[in-house]
């Protein structure tokens, strides 16, 4: 006896009713803001080659649903979009004044156990910014994306600023084998600053150990940068908290104080070269998304520019509106007029004319005779 | 003013080791509170929540953000594969996860062509065996996990030890330490970021109260 045809694959969703609704309100809405920044929508296919993707994720974080075409070609449904949007502007748009500014909207695929409402499907709606390594780009991302949960009447939202450089410096500095490194990474985002003092036991002096340990910890304004200065000797450790500071200086006198530091982030993705950040909203136990500076991975599809972007997760973006009670603001139940009668042309001409004027109708057969 | 931090403690064993730790760390609970039969209790501060779960529910409280913080023992941990901080051993609690086998049969791994392992730490005992290079297959149990090689269900168990009577009482002895074990604090990765100084002052705390460390 087969399964019943009712069972849904787990990780996947149906969304209707005022659920679908609000969801599109807020992809519309968040793509406005984009849109305001001059960011130009551009769409991407659902699926392409596996080998493309392979240096976006992160080791064994994230899986691909893959299949074979009928040549046998390996490919993968998309598990982010940034890498599309890449190759599509190293080997398309060639001719295009820079610096691009891209956004997108679009289901992506994992393929992972379903954990904390996180779906093997999920949409996200994104921008990426190419062409320049200049710290405006990075700033206007930032800022856009405040932008865009602050329309969204999101309340309490933390950005919070890392660098690939600033841990990057400090283990590149102790020449750590790759397993020794992998390590050190799973203590640092454990936060533990005993295992991290412990993994370098022997491989730095004890109390720049200890110091350095302490300092992965730390989380909070510029107080930790200046923290940060005054333990690293490394010139890419120091370029990256100086970085971090100018970001930091800029967007407060721009007047947006959501930043944070957490100079003991690891980041998600290995594409990720310099500034990074994540998205936290009250209410939610995980990121609700991130983004950062990815200056090396157009170079693989030959065409060697620098870029920042940054995706939120649009399955929870609305869950997050939705308790802010935003969904009657965003995507009001919208009236439609009921309209009944025996002359079906009568009716129809009726609801033409309605129509012409942008109003909405509902045909209602109940209240029709008998006779229909 | 910050919100209430919710703590989830695991009932059992660690609970009184956990809050011992906590009382040191300046957030207390009344003994009248903790007399009554409810699953939550307030501190006398009022700023934090203990929540009573299951030990090994502890992880999944935290890692969905029911709970900000929350303490489980290192063997939890490692097999739920949570995704959380975990800034702080207690340094209470302590156990050992171990492979134990049948007294005097030694350390052969290879009495099958795979080996057969009962556990309730599937997850452990599955990545021990393949960082080896050895085909495992792994029985899970949920409990009198000593019987199994006993009545030869399994020819190994992994499991976690604190003396190691009871394996001694069943035959069994111990053949390698997977893990030294001990309470740790875990926190919600968004709690962590929007409840930090809060949550800091805690770690912090809790990091002066522990008892000292023990070498080993």
């Amino acid at each position: 006896m087969g399964a019943p045809l009712a069972r849904v694959p787990a990780g996947v969703q149906y969304v209707f009713g005022a659920e679908a609704r609000l969801r599109r309100a807020v992809e519309r809405r968040v793509l406005e803001v984009f849109g305001g920044w001059s960011y130009e929508e551009v769409l991407l296919p659902t699926f392409d080659y596996a080998e493309l993707f392979e240096g976006g994720l992160g080791q064994g974080r994230a899986r691909t649903y893959r299949f074979t075409d009928h040549q046998g070609e390996l490919l993968a449904l998309r598990p982010e979009l940034t890498t599309l949007v890449a190759r599509t502007v190293a080997t398309r748009l060639e001719d295009e004044p820079l610096p691009l500014r891209l956004a997108y909207s679009g289901e992506v695929f994992r393929f992972d156990p379903p954990r904390r409402g996180r779906h093997a499907e999920f949409h996200q709606v994104g921008l990426e910014h190419l062409g320049t390594d200049r710290l405006e780009a990075d700033l206007e991302v930032l800022l856009v994306c405040a932008e865009a949960l602050r329309a969204l009447g999101v309340e309490g939202a933390r950005l919070v600023l890392g660098h690939v450089g600033f841990l990057g410096g400090i283990v590149d500095a102790l020449d750590l084998p790759r397993d020794a490194r992998e390590d050190l990474r799973e203590r640092l985002d454990r936060r533990d600053p005993d295992a991290v003092a412990e993994a370098l036991r022997g491989r730095a002096d004890p109390e720049r150990a200890a110091e350095l340990a302490r300092l992965t910890t730390l989380t909070g304004k510029a107080d930790v940068l200046d923290a940060a200065l005054a333990l690293v000797k490394n010139p890419v450790s120091r370029a990256a908290a100086l970085e971090l500071h100018r970001v930091l200086a800029t967007a407060r006198a721009a007047g947006h104080d959501a930043l944070e530091v957490d100079l003991g982030g690891v980041a998600g993705f290995d594409y990720y070269t310099g500034m990074t950040f994540q998205v936290f909203v009250p209410g939610l136990a995980s990121a609700l998304g991130g983004g950062g500076r990815y200056d090396r991975l157009m170079a693989q599809f030959g065409r060697d520019l620098p870029a920042v972007g940054f995706s939120l997760c649009l399955d929870w973006l609305a869950d997050v509106v939705a308790r802010a009670g935003g969904a009657a603001r965003l995507a009001p139940a919208p009236a439609a007029e009921a309209l009944a009668g025996d002359d079906l042309a009568a009716l129809f001409r009726r609801a033409a004319a309605l129509r012409a004027e942008g109003r909405r109708v509902r045909i209602d057969h109940a209240a029709r005779g008998a006779a229909g | 003013m910050s919100r209430q931090v919710t703590i989830a403690l695991p009932k059992g064993r660690l609970q009184d080791a956990a809050l011992a730790v906590f009382a040191r760390a300046g957030v207390t609970v009344s003994p009248e509170e903790l007399d009554s039969r409810r699953l939550w209790v307030d501190d006398t501060s009022g700023r934090f929540r203990f929540v009573l779960v299951k030990p090994s529910d502890v992880p999944t409280y935290v890692e969905y953000g029911t709970a900000d913080v929350g303490v489980c023992g290192g063997d939890v941990l490692a097999e739920s594969g949570a995704d959380v901080h975990a800034p702080v051993d207690l340094r209470v609690g302590r156990c050992r996860l171990v492979l134990a086998g049948r007294q005097g049969e030694g350390a052969r791994l290879d009495a099958r062509a795979t080996a057969r392992v009962a556990t309730k730490y599937p997850r452990v005992a599955t990545r021990w065996f393949h960082a080896r290079g050895v085909p495992v297959e792994v029985v899970y149990l949920s409990g009198s996990v000593e019987l199994a090689p006993v009545l030869g269900l399994a020819d190994h168990i992994v499991d976690v030890v604190e003396t190691g009577r009871t394996l001694v009482d069943n035959g069994l002895e111990v053949l390698e330490t997977l893990e030294r074990c001990s309470a740790r604090l875990v926190v919600n990765r968004a709690a962590w970021q929007l409840e930090g100084p809060a949550l800091r002052a805690l770690v912090e705390a809790l990091r002066l109260a522990r008892p000292e460390e023990v070498v080993a």
